[in-house]
């Protein structure tokens, strides 16, 4: 078969390397340097950017060496369930390691991504120190840094275009750290600093502001008054994307005036976002701009209706939505006929610990939505009832969701009419959405809800189950079934060591299971880490039973985190984690 | 079963205002019969096979000896915009809603606790003054001795406040 691909050595490498250059996806790039040694030699010398969803899944010095001509690398560490505080904070996703290996191996890096890692202030540091044509940063959910470490970087970066933090959890060392931009420093086109909970200087903000004539970007944190936006948006208004600090300050018509002059000259304003603590009488200043806004987030913003559907109904042109629960099933009426280009819902609780004083959203709202917007295709919904009804109605309004997260806060709540589990409405949604890639089911359910995501969900890589299924059936159907199932996380069910042990290779083919408080033991974890050599079984026991190598086979596991792996067990676990 | 009362500070038009959050409910609405307050957590029948002689450790008892799930339901813990937080204390059944972001120091917050739960309702008999300890539940669903750490800290993390005796 070497005859069929001489006609591939006629070319020199820069020619195959010019052409990988047009293959601007990863999975296509993967299966380039699948064809051949050759095209696996020049794929992997001039990929460009590299995306690792497992920070643990390749060792960093393998990774940098792999792939030298790397200018832009996405790293992803913690599991999912960290957001919930159902990972002990010192398991681990430390970006040292990366680091230290990119600012040996990849000088020119451009582009550093990390999502739910452990970044620490002397990383930062290095980062800022070792790549000269540094340009974009981006901390996602993650911490283990201050405002010191953001000094440096803003400080050393001199071609810094972008510096999101978004969801971040950064300490406060350094109170003026907006002043180590040097005056040298117009390259910014993206600053996101919404998570930070101390004080931003304004001022000073704004002189930075002012010599970045290509910021598109601007996201400020509860601190900066509304009084010191309207300077801000004098001296941006080519802003594209804009998430206000505070949305509130006494009654003042020449503020307010001032203010809705500044946001009516942002007149490529797109995405809109922020609006901490906002006063009512403020809202309207920004009605000016609402049809042209293509992405509003007000998921921080306790605004109730009248006055938010007000706002909302007037933004036309939505493509997506993030809204707490106080729009209520009314509102989401009004989106329905108002944002017919509505790709995008998501709906969160306001009062998620408090069951005394339900909003009055339900079923219905999502039904709503469902029906009159023929291009939503991502849900996010907490509520606190649901009906097999409604499930059926959506799947069939809406056969083109690709990501359905319903919250049901309650656990096991049925069907409040019928009394039912809701596994005819779940079961309807993976049958009618045939491009499901990510699915959360709550409510009551049992292993039958499990049989048909098995069956249907062909193309779902994400699925989260809380406080569901009967017994070790339900994983089975999983296991056994969804074909493209890439990330699975479970918590609170019934089930054990048999499914787990049947479905080995599946888990290699994964790139991650986490199961906590279901009915694992200890003898399947070891099971499986000798039949699996290319998986870490980590198990995390945080009651101080003892080590876990003297715990007999039957020892119930709390925590599970599974992955596969080329870099062997991690050396970096803490106490409560033991790999297998 | 407990009700709830959301009262402000006995104070300035402002604080009302900012207290409109915690959903303020008339006496005789809560008093009400039927506005009962169902239980965050539904009581489960005993399964048959439940030998697996395991407590679920995503179940823990809080000390009003209702359950109390960790990392439920699906939130990330900023998301918690609302400063408000339950304060029950130890045999009175009526729980009260305080706002944190309206005091700027445990001794604020103390005094505003004092003021909800007056010492006529838990005096002894003979008149003898009790000592009371303030715990709260953080985020992560562990008990704690309100003081211990910074106030920042602090309101970050309480979900739920306890005075009890001691």
């Amino acid at each position: 078969m070497v005859g069929r691909f001489r006609w591939a050595a006629m070319f020199p490498d820069e020619v195959w390397e010019h052409v990988f250059s047009f293959l601007t996806s990863d999975a296509d790039r993967n299966a380039a340097a699948l064809v051949c040694r050759n095209w696996n030699r020049i794929e992997r010398r001039s990929r460009k950017r590299v995306f690792v969803g497992n920070c643990y899944s390749v060792a960093p010095t393998v990774a940098v060496r792999l792939f030298p001509e790397v200018r832009a690398a996405v790293i992803k560490g913690k599991p999912h369930f960290a957001d919930f505080n159902l990972v002990p904070s010192d398991w681990g996703g430390g970006a040292e390691a990366w680091v230290e290996a990119m600012a040996e191996g990849w000088p020119n890096l451009e582009e550093l991504r990390f999502k739910r890692m452990v970044v620490s202030d002397d990383c930062l540091d290095l980062i800022a120190r070792s790549f000269k044509n540094f340009k974009v940063l981006s901390l996602v959910s993650c911490d283990g840094f201050s405002t010191s470490g953001l000094a440096a970087i803003a400080a050393n970066c001199r071609n810094l275009r972008e510096l999101n933090l978004r969801e971040s959890e950064v300490e406060e060392t350094c109170l003026n750290w907006i002043s180590h931009f040097p005056e040298s420093c117009t390259s910014l086109v993206a600053l996101d600093i919404a998570c930070l909970e101390g004080e931003v200087n304004a001022s000073i903000l704004e002189r930075l502001i002012s010599r970045c004539s290509n910021i598109m970007t601007l996201r400020l944190n509860h601190s900066v008054p509304l009084e010191r936006l309207v300077g801000l948006l004098q001296r941006a208004p080519q802003l594209m994307d804009l998430g206000t600090g505070k949305f509130s300050a006494r009654h003042n018509p020449q503020l307010f005036s001032r203010l809705e002059s500044a946001i009516a000259g942002c007149k490529n304003l797109r995405n809109l976002s922020g609006f901490w603590e906002p006063g009512l009488t403020y809202l309207p200043a920004v009605y000016s701009i609402c049809e042209g806004l293509t992405s509003l987030n007000l998921n921080y913003a306790t605004i109730q209706n009248p006055e938010l559907v007000k706002l909302i109904s007037r933004c036309k042109n939505l493509r997506r939505l993030l809204v707490m629960d106080l729009i209520e099933d009314s509102g989401l009426v009004a989106v329905a006929s108002s944002c017919k280009l509505l790709q995008e819902l998501r709906v969160f609780p306001s009062d998620p610990y408090d069951a005394a004083e339900p909003v009055s959203l339900t079923e219905q709202g999502l039904v709503a939505v469902s029906a009159g917007c023929p291009m939503l295709h991502s849900v996010l919904y907490f509520c606190r009832q649901m009906t097999n009804a409604a499930l059926l109605t959506v799947a069939k309004n809406r056969p083109n969701l690709t990501c359905f997260r319903l919250c049901i806060i309650e656990p096991r709540t049925p069907d409040y009419v019928t009394q039912e589990p809701l596994d005819t409405g779940f079961s309807a949604i993976v049958e009618s959405c045939k491009d499901l890639r990510r699915l959360s089911v709550s409510g009551l359910l049992t292993d039958l809800v499990f049989k048909s995501i098995g069956a249907s969900a062909n193309y779902l890589e994400m699925l989260s189950i809380a406080f569901a299924g009967d017994g070790d059936m339900g994983l089975h159907y999983i296991l056994s079934g969804c074909k493209n199932l890439r990330k699975l996380e479970i918590r609170d069910c019934p089930f054990g060591d048999k499914p787990l042990l049947q479905n080995a290779s599946k888990l290699e083919t994964m790139r991650s299971l986490w199961m906590s408080s279901c009915s694992v033991t200890l003898g399947a974890c070891r099971q499986l880490a000798r039949a699996m050599p290319r998986l870490n079984v980590e198990v995390i026991n945080e009651s101080g039973r003892g080590p876990l190598v003297a715990q007999p086979d039957n020892c119930p596991v709390e925590k599970l985190y599974i992955y596969r792996t080329i870099a062997g067990p991690r050396t970096d676990t803490p106490q409560c984690v033991w790999t297998i | 079963m407990e009700l709830e009362l959301g009262l402000a500070l006995p104070s300035s038009d402002l604080m009302m205002e900012k207290s409109t959050f915690c959903k303020k409910r008339r006496f005789d609405e809560v008093l009400d019969e039927n506005t009962v307050t169902l239980p965050l957590f539904m009581q489960r029948e005993e399964d048959s096979d439940s030998d697996r002689g395991f407590e679920r450790s995503s179940e823990e008892l809080n000390f009003g000896g209702g359950r109390v799930i960790v990392g439920w339901p699906p939130v990330k813990l900023s998301r918690r915009r609302t400063s408000c937080v339950k304060v029950n204390m130890e045999g009175i059944a009526i729980g009260r809603k305080v706002d944190l972001s309206l005091h700027d120091s445990y001794q604020a917050l103390f005094l505003t606790l004092y003021t909800m739960f007056p010492k006529k309702q838990h005096e002894e008999e003979d008149g003898a003054y009790n000592s009371y300890k303030v715990t709260y539940e953080d985020e992560e669903g562990d008990w704690m001795l309100v003081g211990d750490v910074p106030w920042e800290a602090f309101i970050k993390s309480a979900k739920r406040l306890k005075i009890i005796t001691y």
